[in-house]
């Protein structure tokens, strides 16, 4: 062991340099947030729309004094959409990078695979894109939390427009992970519920995410005949089929088209007048659809610093640093266990309106906003919505999922 | 029939261009014994240049298709000089590592200077719309010039290898370098317009991809994923092999995607399983160069 040792004086010097200075925190040594998004590959855009948003939020915080008197730094990891890079980025954010709280995960199938590792991190983490209802539902624990829509939110939101349309007969193209699956499996069932008479069609195309041609997909759901269409296809995906779709004349058949994450800026501003008129956009936040002082001022500073508007994923990491910062200054603390149980029920002042925390599944009461793209927006250079609706959270969240059993901390 | 008539159009035009990439990776895999984990890279590269010539600086698609893929064959020249060449003698799974670091470093060069953003190119307006054929099938007029693109790739490489002085120069450095350099054949020259070679064949399909594709950060990744497949199917190194590889995953996604939506995602890895277990060197691979 020791002969070991000597041969390697920098290992030597490394360890004892690990048990000699103990991590106590000084007062003035800044609070970190990690963060894990997608940072590199097709959907690397989503990641640094979220990045702005928690640097936009960081800043004001920082501004005016920081949190419990220090000030917040962001430590960013790149999960490149996959879990098992995911779980290692958290690791060593909390055990390398010492992290206080821990935000971020754009894809479902990352989160389903993240989020039962978390108890044993022991640091609050709040979920800010990454929609699978599983999260907060059968593998919800006392640290996880989620500030944006799920797949339930979104999908009452769809069933609802999907139901004003009067279409009948109905078909899906979704990715082939669960964000895909839940979506048409939840949208089934919302739409069945409000109208009872409607036909979910047993042909449906889940392409795999990445899948380049959406052709043979786009003309199987064409030689179907359905009379609406919900597209859960996010980022390069979207752009790729709105595209292929347009080139087919896919939306000149009549149908009633549903593209349930389709009012992302990153899409928006890559499509501009491609994407066609008079379809419908979800969105889990459209900066155009709240009318409140804190939405106008949170878009105002975005546009300024950022020189776009902020788009979902935007808003979403910027609302978890500032749910961090008063759940903090709730507990008093920033340690892990106390921040996570401040968390709990806690409610704070959103862009969206209030955001509360469900107590029962840490789940935030919000709505999605759903609305029909109209013409060019000539400033923004992406397409207009019209007919917006923005849906209250507190009425469309369906109660918490009984197999989420949340331990008490 | 209308619909299987469409499908198989579809199948063409996604495995032409496929063809047009796996044949360089093929090419630098003959020449140089190296296998191009960079080649999506590259690929991306020429749709990125694509994106810049005819989005920012308005510049025709066609002479875009004539000065991008040469710009990437020119940066191909210096990754050989600068790179490659210290290899060339070493184990295949050194040029793995290398090509792979390069893959890393392109992707990163890539995103340093376009951003993270999905770009879109236009077709050029003689190729916009659609034409319908008989049997109810309407099918994109930029596709068909997909087809016409691979099609022209392929006769033209058939010719260049069995009829010319340069293809045949080309093989025999493939076949025996110390042979053909005993012949009096400059085979560093050789082996470096290979590589070049290749990477414009990348780089063609990235801007033959541009108008019908997302312009993003992670296109480079898909098709070596897909280009792999092709000459896993196909036979590594040989030229029919990538064709047939190609219209062979054409199928896979095309009527596979049509009429068996279900099970799409499975059916390549399905395909190149059953190509694995019958010939272990692809349909028409004649094993690794030793």
């Amino acid at each position: 062991m020791f002969t070991f040792l000597s041969r390697r004086p920098l290992l030597a010097l490394a360890l004892t340099g690990a048990f000699a200075f103990s991590p106590a925190q000084a007062a003035d040594e800044p609070i970190k947030i990690g963060a894990i998004y997608i940072m590199s590959g097709s959907a690397a855009s989503y990641g640094k729309f979220a990045e702005q948003g928690i640097r936009l939020a960081m800043d004001e915080i920082n501004g005016s004094g920081g949190v419990l008197g220090r000030q917040l730094a962001l430590q960013l990891e790149d999960g490149q959409g996959k879990a098992a890079v995911a779980i290692q980025a958290a690791r060593k954010l909390v055990y390398q990078d010492k992290a206080d709280v821990l935000m971020g995960l754009d894809s479902s199938g990352v989160a389903q695979g993240l989020v039962p590792v978390l108890p044993e991190l022991q640091k609050p983490f709040i979920i800010t894109h990454a929609a699978t209802p599983d999260v907060t539902g059968k593998l919800c624990n006392a640290y996880t939390y989620r500030v944006s829509v799920n797949v339930h939110q979104n999908m009452q939101g769809a069933a609802a427009v999907a139901a004003k349309t009067g279409a009948k007969k109905w078909t899906t193209i979704g990715p082939d992970y669960a964000f895909g699956h839940q979506s048409w499996e939840f949208f089934s069932k919302y739409l069945k519920e409000k109208s009872p008479d409607a036909e979910l069609m047993k042909e449906t195309a889940f392409p795999r995410f990445g899948a380049e041609d959406f052709t043979p997909f786009i003309n199987g759901v064409m030689e179907n005949k359905p009379d609406g269409v919900l597209i859960s296809l996010w980022g390069g995906d979207l752009v790729n089929f709105v595209r292929q779709a347009n080139n087919r004349g896919f939306f000149k058949q009549g149908f009633q088209v549903l593209l349930t994450v389709g009012a992302a800026t990153e899409v928006l501003t890559a499509l501009g007048d491609q994407m066609p008129e008079g379809v419908w956009l979800g969105t889990r936040y459209w900066y155009g659809a709240h009318d409140n002082e804190l939405n106008k001022k949170f878009v105002a500073a975005y546009q300024k610093a950022y020189g776009t508007p902020p788009s979902y994923n935007a808003e979403g990491a910027y609302i978890a640093v500032h749910a961090f910062k008063a759940a903090a200054e709730k507990a008093g603390s920033v340690d892990g266990k106390a921040v996570a149980k401040a968390l709990s029920g806690l409610s704070i002042p959103a862009p969206t309106g209030t955001l509360a925390f469900r107590s029962a599944d840490n789940q935030a009461l919000i709505g999605p906003t759903w609305g029909r793209t109209g013409p060019m927006n000539t400033q923004d250079k992406i397409r207009s919505l019209t007919d917006v609706q923005a849906f209250d959270g507190a009425k469309i969240t369906p109660p918490a999922d009984p197999a989420c059993q949340l331990k008490p901390l | 029939m209308g619909s299987i008539g469409m499908a198989l159009l579809n199948s063409l035009d996604i495995g032409l261009l496929l063809f047009v990439i796996a044949v360089g990776l093929n090419i630098i895999f003959g020449v140089l014994n190296i296998i191009n984990f960079a080649h999506g890279a590259l690929y991306m590269l020429g749709a990125y240049l694509a994106y810049s010539c005819i989005g920012m600086w308005g510049m025709p698609f066609w002479l875009t298709l004539l000065i991008a893929p040469l710009a990437v064959a020119a940066l191909a020249v210096a990754i050989d000089r600068l790179m490659l060449r210290f290899i060339y003698q070493r184990d295949i799974s050194d040029s793995l590592l290398l090509t792979f670091a390069l893959l890393l470093i392109l992707n990163e060069s890539v995103r340093l200077v376009w951003g993270t953003g999905i770009y879109v190119v236009d077709p050029p307006t003689l190729l916009q719309g659609t034409v319908h054929f008989p049997g109810g099938i309407t099918y994109p007029i930029y596709s068909l010039f997909v087809v016409g693109v691979g099609l022209v790739f392929l006769v033209g490489l058939w010719f260049l290898f069995n009829r010319t002085r340069l293809g045949k120069i080309m093989r025999a450095a493939a076949l025996d370098r110390e042979m053909a350099q005993v012949l009096c054949i400059n085979t560093r020259t050789v082996i470096t317009g290979a590589f070049a070679f290749g990477a414009w064949l990348a780089a063609v399909g990235g801007v033959v991809a541009a108008p019908m594709r997302a312009i993003d950060p992670g296109m480079g990744d898909k098709i070596i994923i897909e280009s792999f497949i092709v000459v896993v199917i196909g036979g590594l190194g040989s030229f029919p092999g990538a064709l047939l590889g190609a219209i062979v995953l054409g199928l896979i996604y095309g009527l596979g995607g049509r009429f068996l939506p279900d099970v799409n995602l499975v059916l390549p890895f399905v395909g190149m399983a059953i190509v694995l277990l019958l010939k272990p060197h692809g349909l028409l691979g004649k094993g690794a160069a030793s």
